[in-house]
């Protein structure tokens, strides 16, 4: 819902109606989150230790907090939409040490189950699922890093799926059976033709 | 169902032929009826008043059903209901009922008996009947309360439990209650600001006061203290007077280095036994009466000088030396030496420099005292939570970061560095201080604490106002998720705060790192208000931490028989209405033993301990509840076995007409069955939940009112 007045396309941005509504609050999902995480989303007070601890906040406009209030809240759209969404390393020092017992880091992939429905996802992480249907690996070996290897006396490979191949059909077979690589296609085609 | 089960096994039911009627108006004093087989002939005449409690309870079941209901009930002379039955109206309808319907027992179906049974006993005694032939249905709290949205299902357990009611009060016997002598003393455990309040106020009122104190000196955490909020007054200061005062108080006798060691009977008449620790220093009236002319310690200190231990001063947190034999600090109350036996080597340097005062004993031993008293405050106080367990702020990994008391120690002009605050790694001046608030509290991963410390960020908001009037140029940041500051003039004191410079970051700290080449530590934290991660580079961290209860509250707390929540802090009768007494009649509490407390609600509570702990004394007597047990001798084998059961050492064999037979001492049962459940022989009669009724009650419930 925009509400705009009217203005050039730069100030009419910056003169965007700010507030939230309360139409804009789904308070089904709350319950969806909280459901997809496991932890009590709705119990956020707000006192920023998952920002203050965050890695990927100094460094980006990331904020763990915006997203525990917006679950909060119900924000939704707010939530599914923010690129943002895509920039936790899920490190979970948040949920080291979340006061209130929460584990943020779970809301947040509880909310990119809930945007990747939407088909709301970043390509680079439907090229992951790619590499890891063809290979075993989300980063697969090269040819550097077998040299790096090599001098530290490790094998050229990892005893993975890199050195066992055979195991690569149960992979497939799992990620088939949640359609992910067909949905990862069409959605890379969709965007890159 | 659990609930039914509840009520069922509290109260009974009718149809039962025989009547333990005893006559209404029963004279003798002495006896409360003869038990089983004293049954009359007179008929039960039971009035059931419905209580609507506002909507509380006709708001959720069909009252005109219950009430339709309630006169099939057999023995049921008379139902009414009224809007409040509480309410002097409603407890007139009681009134006029008894008398005009020659009533023998009352059934109030209303809220749960720990709130109103004393009014609904007091209007059924103004009504011309004994108090205890007065029942209670809790069709409340059991009922409308937890079935809110089931009008149907509440309306038929409101039934039953008002059948239940019905069936027990139409057994109810008169009862008297037993009035015993309550002696003229009292006892204080804990000698901090509450325990020195409530003791002085007590001795002021002129009764003899035990002061018990398990450290060598009286004064607690308040003397720890630099200055007190708002007002910024001294705390020895302030604190002082108050201490030379216990100290002298002819009404107070103060036993130090002591620990209440166990505690028997019941209010009015505690036998308590105080373990006197080995002080190894005797007072100049010890002295005395050893006949050392001028003997006893008088606080010289020569002894101190030669000690060659050296251990850590608890009083300093551990941030000054003391010897083996040592007073905490300068103002400590008694002035009198204690030797630390755990440390000691008993060199003897001690007594040979004490000389002829011969106040030095090496070879002291523990003593035990034993004191009776009528009535007991318990104000044990709190500790300090042990913030290490937080490892992302770096306690006791990292020299610059300290707690709030060991703050308080460092600016405080008699501490040890004499007031000058400085970074503990290299003796500098701090020029940024961070404080971190609610650092263990309002905490709910089981490390930390869930409650909110209450008196931290007013603490800190006079730490803030401390270091910029020490130090010029010196800035606090206030790392906070809420300032709450409550009390008179808190608030004023957050402006005051704020305008001398005070830095207020609203986000919890996330984590703490040191530099390891200056010392200095990085705060880090999100400004929630500003929307950024903040790197804040500080000398020095204070922690405010968390309280918690003393180690020692839960042993003692037990020896009173006391509850505790689920975070240990010792359990009010009611939190609004008795937020001084407990659940053991005689023994009150005072201080943040209770729950954590400003230094103005310490006092406050200790005095209404005080106030409530000194009316039995000077009633001098106390009624106690006349639900003792009871033996039936005829059907007593004398076994014993209750004898030993019984938790209260109530019971006792004794030899009548030639063989030996049970028998109560009736001020020390507390009623709790243990005796009467277990009798083989069915001989101990339990006053009012005597077997017959408890029955009857089950009957009720079980049969459904059918005959």
């Amino acid at each position: 819902m925009v509400r705009t007045k009217g203005y050039p396309e730069a100030l009419e941005k910056k003169l965007h109606d700010q507030r939230y509504y309360s139409e804009d609050s789904n308070p089904e999902f709350t319950k969806n989150v909280k459901g997809i995480s496991r932890t009590i989303a709705h119990m956020c007070y707000q006192c920023g230790t998952c920002t203050g601890s965050c890695p990927s906040a100094p460094r980006s406009t990331y904020r763990i907090r915006k997203f525990m209030r917006r679950a909060v809240l119900g924000l939704e759209n707010e939530s599914l939409t923010d690129p943002d969404l895509w920039l936790c390393t899920t490190c979970y020092s948040c949920t080291d040490r979340c006061p209130r017992d929460i584990a943020p880091t779970d809301v947040i992939m509880a909310m990119r189950n809930l945007a990747f429905k939407r088909d709301i996802i970043p390509v680079n992480f439907l090229k992951t699922v790619q590499a890891i249907y063809s290979s075993g690996h989300g980063v697969p070996n090269n040819d550097v890093n077998r040299a790096a290897r090599e001098r530290l006396g490790l094998t050229r490979d990892p005893p993975t799926t890199h050195m066992y191949p055979e195991y690569m059909p149960g992979i497939r077979k799992i990620i088939d059976h949640y359609k992910l690589k067909a949905n990862a296609d069409r959605i890379v085609k969709e965007r890159e033709g | 169902m659990a609930e039914k089960k509840k009520t069922t096994a509290k109260k009974t039911e009718a149809k039962k032929e025989t009547k333990h009627e005893a006559p209404a108006k029963q004279e003798t004093k002495k006896q409360a009826p003869a038990p089983v087989g004293s049954t009359t002939k007179q008929e039960a005449r039971i009035g059931v008043f419905i209580c609507h409690c506002g909507t509380n309870i006709a708001g959720s079941m069909d009252i005109p059903a219950v009430q339709e209901y309630a006169k099939t009930i057999p023995n049921v002379a008379y139902v009414d209901n009224y809007k409040y039955m509480c309410s002097m109206p409603g407890q007139g309808v009681i009134n006029k009922a008894i008398k005009e319907q020659k009533l023998t027992g009352v059934v109030v179906a209303a809220c749960s008996p720990r709130l109103h049974e004393p009014t609904f006993r007091t209007a059924t005694k103004e009504g011309g009947l004994n108090p205890f032939r007065f029942e209670m249905a809790n069709i409340r709290e059991q009922n409308s309360w937890v079935h809110m949205h089931d009008q149907e299902g509440s309306t038929e357990k409101a039934k039953d439990a008002i059948r239940i009611a019905v069936a027990k009060a139409s057994l109810l016997q008169d009862l008297f209650p037993k009035a015993v002598q309550v002696e003229h003393a009292a006892m204080v455990v804990g000698a901090g600001v509450a325990g020195m309040q409530a003791a002085l106020d007590l001795a002021n009122a002129g009764i003899k006061t035990y002061l018990v104190e398990s450290t060598p000196s009286i004064g607690g955490r308040m003397s720890q203290l630099d200055k007190t909020f708002p007002t910024l007054d001294c705390s020895q200061c302030i604190l002082t007077p108050k201490m030379v005062d216990v100290g002298r108080a002819p009404n107070i006798e103060l036993m130090t280095y002591s620990e209440v060691d166990a505690v028997e009977g019941y209010i009015g008449n505690f036998d308590v036994t105080i373990r006197k620790k080995a002080r190894g220093v005797i007072t100049m009236a010890e002295g005395e009466a050893r006949g050392i002319v001028g003997g006893g310690c008088n606080g010289c200190g020569d002894c101190e000088v030669v000690c060659p231990v050296v251990k850590p001063n608890e009083f300093e947190v551990g941030m000054k030396p003391r010897k083996a034999i040592y007073i905490n600090h300068p103002q400590v109350v008694p002035l009198l030496y204690t030797i630390d036996f755990n440390s000691c080597i008993k060199c003897g340097l001690c007594v040979t420099s004490c000389g002829e005062k011969k106040a030095i004993d090496l070879e002291a031993k523990d003593e035990f005292v034993k004191v009776k008293v009528g009535t007991a405050i318990l104000a044990t106080g709190f500790d300090i939570f042990p913030v290490e367990k937080k490892t992302e702020w770096g306690y006791k990994k990292y020299e610059n970061v300290v707690t709030s008391l060991e703050f308080e120690r460092l600016i405080c002009a008699s501490g040890p560095t004499g007031g000058h605050l400085i970074r503990p790694s290299d003796g500098e001046t701090p020029k940024k201080v961070a404080f971190v608030l609610c650092a263990g509290s309002r905490d709910n991963t089981g490390n930390g604490k869930p409650y909110c410390s209450r008196f931290c960020c007013m603490y800190s908001l006079k730490h803030a106002h401390q270091i910029i009037e020490k130090i010029p140029g010196c800035i606090p940041y206030l790392f906070y998720m809420d300032i709450r500051s409550f009390g008179k003039m808190y608030e004023e004191f957050y402006y005051r705060i704020q305008d001398e410079g005070g830095k207020f970051i609203r986000g919890r700290v996330a984590n703490i790192l040191e530099d390891p080449a200056t010392k200095n530590l990085h705060v880090y934290a999100d400004d929630t208000l500003l929307n950024r991660p903040v790197d804040m580079e500080v000398d020095l961290v204070v922690l405010a931490a968390a309280v918690q209860p003393m180690e020692d509250t839960n042993r003692t707390r037990k020896l009173f028989g006391v509850s505790c929540s689920m975070d240990g802090w010792l359990l009010e009768a009611h939190p609004k209405l008795n937020p001084c007494g407990t659940t053991t009649a005689g023994v009150f509490l005072a201080g943040v033993c209770q729950g954590p407390k400003d230094i103005p609600d310490t006092v406050a509570s200790a005095e209404g301990a005080a106030s409530a702990a000194s009316i039995p004394i000077h009633k001098g007597e106390v009624e106690l509840e006349p639900y003792f047990a009871m033996c039936i001798e005829e059907r007593c084998a004398g076994c014993g076995m209750c004898v030993n059961l019984c938790p209260f050492s109530a019971l006792a064999l004794v030899e009548k007409e030639g063989r030996k037979v049970m028998q109560v001492t009736e001020a020390k049962c507390k009623g709790c069955g243990t005796c009467g459940g277990f009798c083989p022989g069915g001989a101990i009669w339990m006053n009012h939940f005597a077997t017959p009724q408890i029955v009857a009650q089950i009957d009720a419930f079980l049969l459904g009112g059918e005959q």
